[in-house]
């Protein structure tokens, strides 16, 4: 296995998923032999990431904290070819998607991407799901500290917890190491933040019960500071806490924020702080040698501080306004100087948001061993990003990626869209979202007009599940059914950055597909009339409010 | 239903439902429902025999916990068994939770009792059953037990 | 001109057991990916007896169900639903094309 910058797999976990694909190899045998019935069979696939979706089944491998090896992209390459229709879809909590398996297959899928240390445990059913991360970990410029080490941390106490398999509902945590949260953790049934208090140490705020879904919820603060050797056995609380008195009567009211909405923050926290009184001194306190040894295999590559102006890429910025504008919209600032980190757009125009083919995921992994240290993250965002680029080759990288397709100067523009799979895969969907999210993509295709908009995201969910984020766009879309017909409801003023995370309000009445452009149209117009100097989308909205852009939408549709 | 037993008290054994048990509390079982307090047991641990914990539906796991509490918590060393929604695909994690009996319809169950301990060596976690996790095995710097 | 748009006539349906593909129950009993080849249930009676024989015949797929259909004057069937059209005839969109993407 080559060398990399994140966690090694060690015989143990080796042994582990191993075992667990050979459980699920006799499940899929008894399912087909009639041994099992779908109500049986259902719970063990899902935690093996596979649905039954519309089409065909659906496995949802896992990529933990967002984070890929060359080698690992390739073998995802290699899977979505023999077992699937050579392509996948990228998903907003960093996974990734195969739409078209077989459930004779699926063992065989496992199989192989345990071959690159990967598996699908986890990434449905109602247990504790695949941890996120910012996608920017280990590279970006305000990080107090690495939060996949504390993701792989959760990852290896959540797999197969024997209490924790059957929750009332599934249960997803997220981690940031920087106080600029790209990860969302207001949002999460557990939110983890790292940061460092008056005293200089690094610990935990634990944010409890946020969510989008049904009833969106920004999550409480339950602990303000909390050691981080204590983090297992305050998990562990929260976790059971739940798993006790979590509703179970109805599967709307199932997820921990309604817990923590109807006894309140208060009464939750008391539990919570109760049970981790009994359990913060047990095995689960994480020795200081456990902690340092994964920390070590999440060292940076060393990197050598180059200067911090780079003359071919000045020189190009210069002979090529695209490239100009992509460095402006696609690239953000390492912690080593003369380095950057890149964003390759999953969203050219008029394209199904966050799908690559194989051949691009093949292509997207050369270009990570010749100018990224081999090394790829998945955004939340549905992007795929290159942590550690050398500033000389930025040019290069821009060109390798126009050739496949993903050089698209669009990250956090109009047209870098959040979208789930929608009613063309979805078993749950209302309506679709993939030809909705492309026919905005294709309208406001122009790079120009693009970045003179600025800032805006627009995120769309095909079903009040929410997968698409809609809440927390700066503009969201739900789709909806209405006897037979789908329509699309807008709303507004979402937003997930820390400290601003809020969830966004209904414009007015929903809207048919036909008219979802003229109305985001509309909206921009609007933005465009009214911005102050500096202003992006939101600030706008939340300074003038939502009438002047209801009133233009619903004059325009 | 069938009782698959590593503890060998027998199906006859009468467990008392909380309500029932608790105006006679010397009595050595009682069955538990998924609300029943299970740290109102705490004093009389030591003279429990049986204790049954119920799962209502396969997917309702509120008795894993109910188990890790009476093990873990209250030091409960008698039987503990496991009645209702009882599959074996669940028998690895019930074993990790402290249950040695199991009541369960359903075909090829005693087979699946009998693997279910070597289904999966490593463990990430720890839990009742003793087992040591990876995380404390590699302190010691020695291999997987596979 | 579409027909019964009420929803009377119905086909049973269900995803393939072994490969999740769409399937219809045809009139010996079968199933099949061919929506013309599925047997039609033209009243409540009918559509009662075709989800009997789709349960009975659902050791190979998962959960068989009803979905309404129109059939028009050459009894072409097409199901009534956005979902179930979707199911019968694909992606609504261009699937991005496994090997669409060429570099050097």
């Amino acid at each position: 296995m080559p060398d990399t910058h994140f966690y090694r797999y060690d015989d143990y976990d080796r042994t582990l998923v191993a075992e667990r694909v050979d459980q699920f190899r006799d499940q899929v045998r008894r399912r087909i032999a009639g041994e099992l019935t779908e109500e049986q069979f259902k719970p063990l696939r899902l935690t093996n990431g596979l649905y039954l979706q519309l089409h065909a089944y659906m496995l949802r491998i896992a990529i933990p904290y967002g984070t890929l090896a060359s080698h690992q992209l390739r073998k995802l390459a290699e899977i979505s070819r023999k077992y699937d229709r050579g392509y996948g879809h990228f998903t907003t909590r960093q996974n990734l998607q195969l739409n078209w398996i077989k459930l004779e297959d699926a063992p065989d899928a496992l199989a192989a991407l345990a071959e690159v240390d990967m598996h699908a445990m986890q990434t449905s059913g109602n247990c504790i799901r695949n941890v996120t991360a910012d996608h920017f970990a280990g590279a970006a410029i305000d990080e107090i500290e690495d939060p996949r080490i504390w993701c792989e941390i959760v990852r290896q106490w959540s797999t197969l917890h024997p209490e924790f398999s059957f929750l009332p509902r599934k249960f997803k945590i997220a981690i940031t190491g920087s106080p600029n949260d790209r990860a969302a953790v207001r949002v999460h049934d557990i939110g983890l933040r790292l940061w460092r208090n008056e005293q200089g140490e690094v610990g935990f705020e634990v944010i409890v019960g946020g969510g989008l879904g049904r009833t969106p919820m920004i999550g409480k603060t339950l602990r303000e500071f909390l050691p981080r050797d204590e983090l297992l056995a305050y998990l562990e609380a929260t976790l059971r806490v739940y798993n006790r008195y979590g509703r179970r009567d109805n599967l709307y009211k199932a997820r921990i924020k309604i817990l923590v909405h109807e006894i309140g923050a208060e009464k939750m926290r008391e539990e919570v702080e109760a049970e981790y009184a009994s359990i913060r001194d047990s095995a689960l306190r994480l020795p200081a040698e456990t902690i340092e040894a994964i920390a070590e295999q999440f060292a940076p590559p060393v990197l050598a501080e180059r200067p911090a102006i780079s003359g071919q890429v000045e020189a190009e910025r210069l002979s090529n306004p695209e490239f100009a504008l992509w460095l402006k919209s696609n690239v953000a600032p390492h912690r080593v100087q003369g380095h950057a980190i890149v964003t390759a757009s999953l969203k050219p125009a008029g394209s199904p948001p966050g799908d690559a083919s194989a051949a691009q995921m093949d292509g997207v992994a050369d270009i990570a061993d010749a100018y990224s240290q081999g090394e790829i993250r998945v955004s939340h965002e549905q992007n795929l990003i290159f942590p550690h680029v050398a500033l000389d080759d930025l040019p290069k990288v821009y060109k390798s990626l126009a050739a496949l397709g993903f050089a698209e100067a669009n990250v956090g523009k109009i047209t870098d869209i959040i979208a789930c799979p929608g009613l063309d895969y979805c078993a749950l969907a209302n309506a679709r979202s993939i030809p909705v999210a492309q026919r905005i993509s294709t309208h406001f295709a122009g790079l120009a007009q693009q970045h003179d908009i600025g800032d805006l995201k627009i995120k769309i969910s095909g079903c009040i599940n929410a997968c698409g984020h809609h809440h927390v766009g700066h503009i969201g879309i739900l789709g909806v059914d209405k006897n037979g017909v789908e329509l699309y409801q807008l709303s507004l003023g979402g937003d997930v950055d820390f400290g601003k995370t809020a969830i966004g309000t209904i414009l007015g009445p929903a809207v048919t597909a036909d008219k979802v452009v003229e109305a985001v149209d509309a909206l921009v117009a609007t933005y465009l009339d009214t911005r102050s100097a500096g202003e992006r989308f939101v600030d706008t909205y939340r300074r003038v409010g939502a009438k002047p852009f209801k009133e233009r939408v619903y004059a325009a549709v | 239903m069938p009782l698959f037993s590593e503890a060998g008290l027998p199906a006859s054994f009468v467990a008392l439902s909380f309500a029932d048990w608790q105006s006679r509390p010397e009595w050595p079982a009682v069955s538990l429902s998924n609300t029943d307090p299970v740290e109102d047991l705490a004093p009389h641990v030591g003279r429990l025999r049986l204790i049954v914990l119920n799962f209502p539906k396969f997917s309702d796991g509120r008795a894993y916990s109910q188990a890790r509490l009476l093990r873990g918590r209250l030091g409960y060393r008698g039987e503990l068994r496991a009645t209702g929604g009882v599959l074996q695909d669940q028998i690895p994690f019930m074993l990790r939770c402290g249950f040695d009996s199991f009541e369960s319809e359903q075909k090829g169950f005693e087979e699946a009792l009998a693997k279910a301990r070597t289904l999966f060596s490593v463990v990430y976690q720890p839990a009742e059953d003793g087992r040591v996790p990876a995380s404390r095995l590699r302190l010691d710097h020695t291999g997987p037990a596979a | 001109m579409a027909k019964n748009l009420s929803g009377d006539l119905q086909v049973a349906s269900a995803n393939r057991l072994v490969d999740g593909m769409v399937v219809w129950l045809d009139d010996a009993g079968q199933w099949t990916d061919r929506l013309e080849h599925a047997a039609i249930a033209r009243d409540p009676r009918g559509a009662e007896i075709l989800l009997e024989r789709a349960r009975a015949e659902s050791f190979t797929v998962v959960d068989p169900f009803l979905v309404a259909v129109s059939e028009d004057d050459a009894g072409v069937i097409e199901p009534l639903s956005l979902r179930e059209k979707i199911r019968a005839s694909g992606l609504t969109f261009d699937a991005i094309a496994a090997e669409a993407v060429r570099y050097a």
